[in-house]
């Protein structure tokens, strides 16, 4: 695990550092603290890191204002911040999770042990998926995707309208923040709930699923079942 | 106000009707000399004289012809109008006297009124011959005015002129103890004000100087003092009408208008010496023409309330040209103090709306001042230190919570004043940098230059300045940040200078000063109005910042 820690507060940050230690143990590749946004984003810009650890108030600069360019990236965010009024509108941007300061080790590891768990959110869940594209950030509303297809340590954004745009986060990351109305149907796919049509089966036992625009997309043996139950 | 004018040019049309005189007289005649004879209707007074001339102190008397044109319900009333004293016969008939003529004279009034027998009461020729002597004021040349009307409305009529007078006098005595008072008390010398009063206390003794004579027998020796007491009345009360206006107005040329009008007044009294009535009219005209041009230029300029009180200055004209002259001025004078009134409830309301609004300011300062330790930010943050420190070693925990203590305590000392002595502020910024160095685990050093004890400063400005150094500044090479203050005199200003030594931070966006700043030039207006200067900017070593005072 790298990690990067944007603080401004010398005393949090290294309290931040010292629990992620603690919590990471011999899984941790890296942890680095930046005292400002330039120097933090300029490291982002520079290294590849797993977990971002962001104040959202830095030396009176808005850290939402960069919000949506750090949850682009392929890494996890996690906010700490004592704006705990602006959790809501942190999640919708897809943030693994909000801790409220003032926080205690306890609560800064249930943050952490979000990362790989499966257990999908039912509340505070993302909104917007932020897109980096030559350079430029925008947003595009979860409930404009029709699938996600996992490319390697990218994911292809699969549009209702037909367009295709490219997420530096990969599938895994992805399904560990989008709503429960998502299934992962398929190592490579994720679908929202609602475009699914119906199961088809082809022959040699091959599970297919009818999208309701008429695509056709592969269904994970192992996730058959689950699939089936939600479909009824 | 609109209304109240067209009420009163209603009572002005009303009351410019006229009554017929219910008599016709002719020219008096005059002779030195003393004859019993000279009562009688049946003597001829062809040969008399037309003009008193130098009686000395002689005895003479006067007659004068009078028809009665019609009867006048009730019993005949006689009313003189004349300088001396003297004994009235009717037809050769007496019927009363005015002081005594026997030597040595006691004078008489100039007004009075006697009763005729109904006998000597029918319509037709009449003959009123007085039996006179005007030994004092003997060269002044005066002459008999007769009226003939019923004996009670002569005598009544004074009566209700007089009940409405003292109501208007009454109103404006109360005007100018009020408005007397309201200065006196008030914190900021609205000058306006004391005009104002000084104007209603002249208009209350005009008032009552005017129909004294009514109630007081003045001796005709006496008559000219009270003219002359109403001449400087008059003459006092158009130059601070003009003077209320001007003020009111924010009228631009006072100087120049004022010296033409002082030397107006001026050349007026001492052209028509001894004309005393005629002096008042032209006194209330200067008045009246400087006030009009007053009121002109606040209608070119937009004022409040102009164009009422200039309605207000062309029907009290109307007033005195349609009225008889007494009256009239009185009435034209009512409808200028009214306007002032009126304009002054306008000033009144502005000065009302600027105190809710300074009170509103003052209340949303203090609520700001007291936020800063209660925001999220600052709370959370330095709880989250705390906790930190508590964990880690309880002994500077404590020492961080004293410190916080000590800020908390600071600002809650401070936060309902306007200004605070100088050493508190920077007792605050003292505790407040004790309590980042816990938080940021950064060294800062605080220095002071020149600064005064006596001193005071609005709370938390400093404080405000020294919160944005550390948000906004990395240590130099050295690992720590300096924070120096200092305080200088010069001739009509002083200056507080605080510069942060440090290495400015890059930033996403430029640094605008955002609440901080807000809230520092809110407290300075509320102290200082508008003379203060401040200067926030970027310098190679790191920031300065200054904050100049004026004196007044």
């Amino acid at each position: 695990m790298r990690i990067l820690i944007i603080e401004d507060e010398g005393r949090i940050a290294k309290r931040l550092e010292r629990m992620t230690r603690s919590f990471f143990d011999e899984n941790l590749t890296s942890v680095c603290i930046c005292d400002y946004l330039q120097k933090g984003l300029a490291h982002i810009a520079e290294h590849q890191i797993d977990i971002l650890l962001l104040d959202l108030n830095l030396n009176g600069e808005n850290g939402f204002d960069i919000l949506e360019s750090v949850v682009a990236g392929s890494f996890h965010t996690i906010i700490v911040s004592a704006y705990t009024d602006r959790a809501i509108h942190a999640f919708s941007y897809g943030v693994l999770d909000f801790v409220p300061k003032p926080f205690d080790e306890h609560r800064l590891s249930m943050a952490f042990k979000r990362i790989g768990a499966t257990v999908k959110r039912t509340e505070n869940s993302m909104k917007v998926l932020a897109v980096k594209k030559a350079g430029q950030l925008h947003l595009i509303d979860i409930d404009d995707l029709l699938y996600i297809k996992g490319a390697g340590i990218y994911s292809e954004l699969h549009l209702q309208n037909g367009r295709l745009e490219l997420h530096d986060k990969s599938l895994e990351t992805l399904e560990q923040l989008l709503p429960e109305s998502f299934e992962r149907i398929h190592k490579s796919y994720i679908i929202p709930m609602k475009h699914a049509e119906k199961i088809t089966v082809q022959a040699g036992s091959k599970y297919n699923l009818l999208l309701k625009n008429g695509e056709v997309l592969p269904i994970g043996r192992s996730r058959y079942k689950d699939l089936k139950k939600r479909l009824i | 106000m609109q209304r109240l004018l067209i009420f009163i040019s209603f009572i002005l049309i009303l009351s410019s009707c006229k009554q017929n005189d219910i008599f016709q007289d002719q020219p008096s005649v005059y002779q030195t000399g003393d004859n019993l004879l000279w009562a009688k209707t049946t003597f001829n007074d062809q040969h008399w004289k037309n003009e008193r001339g130098n009686t000395s102190d002689k005895l003479f008397w006067i007659r004068s012809h009078v028809r009665l044109l019609q009867s006048p319900n009730g019993p005949l009333g006689l009313k003189i109008q004349s300088f001396g004293s003297f004994d009235v016969y009717w037809d050769g008939v007496l019927i009363g006297s005015n002081g005594r003529v026997a030597k040595p004279e006691i004078a008489g009034t100039e007004r009075s009124v006697f009763s005729v027998p109904d006998s000597l009461s029918a319509k037709g020729p009449h003959l009123l011959a007085l039996r006179a002597r005007q030994s004092y004021k003997q060269t002044t040349q005066r002459g008999v005015d007769i009226k003939l009307d019923n004996y009670i409305s002569l005598l009544k009529s004074p009566l209700i002129m007089m009940s409405f007078m003292n109501l208007m006098a009454g109103a404006f005595l109360i005007a100018a103890i009020y408005y007397f008072f309201l200065f006196a008390n008030s914190k900021r010398k609205e000058y306006t004000i004391l005009i104002f009063a000084i104007i209603c206390l002249l208009f209350f003794a005009l008032l009552i100087i005017e129909y004294i004579k009514f109630y007081i027998d003045i001796p005709y020796t006496h008559f000219f003092v009270r003219m002359e007491v109403i001449g400087w009345l008059t003459f006092s009360i158009s130059l601070f009408v003009p003077l209320y206006f001007s003020i009111q107005f924010n009228f631009k040329w006072k100087v120049l208008l004022f010296s033409a009008l002082f030397s107006t007044l001026t050349a007026i009294y001492i052209l028509n010496l001894g004309h005393y009535d005629w002096t008042a009219i032209l006194y209330s005209l200067a008045m009246w023409v400087s006030a009009v041009v007053v009121v002109l230029y606040a209608i070119i300029q937009k004022e409040k309330g102009s164009i009422i009180v200039l309605t207000g200055l062309i029907l009290s004209a109307i007033a005195v040209n349609f009225l008889y002259y007494d009256l009239g001025i009185f009435i034209g004078f009512t409808i200028i103090v009214l306007c002032m009134l009126y304009l002054h409830t306008l000033r009144v309301r502005v000065i009302e709306e600027e105190h809710q609004s300074s009170v509103l300011l003052s209340s949303r300062l203090k609520l700001e001042l007291i936020k800063k330790n209660i925001q999220p930010h600052f709370l959370r943050n330095t709880l989250t230190s705390l906790i930190d420190w508590v964990e880690e070693s309880p002994k500077k925990g404590v020492e961080f919570i004293q410190a916080l203590a000590g800020e908390f305590d600071i600002m809650n000392d401070i936060s309902d004043a306007e200004l605070i002595p100088i050493h508190k502020e920077i007792a605050l910024c003292k505790t407040h940098l004790s309590v980042m160095q816990f938080r940021k685990e950064m060294r800062y050093e605080w220095e002071e230059s020149g600064i005064d004890e006596a001193e005071f400063i609005p709370p938390a400005i400093i404080h405000t300045i020294l919160e944005n150094g550390i948000t906004h500044s990395m240590p130099l090479a050295d690992g720590k940040i300096y924070f120096l203050l200092s305080f200088q005199r010069a001739l009509n200003y002083k200056i507080y200078t605080f510069e942060t030594r440090a290495e400015n931070r890059l930033l996403t966006k430029e640094r605008k000063g955002g609440n901080g700043f807000q809230y520092i030039r809110a407290r300075l207006t509320e102290s200082y109005g508008d003379r203060w200067e401040f200067i926030s900017e970027a310098v190679p070593q790191g920031w300065v910042t200054t904050i100049k005072l004026y004196h007044k």
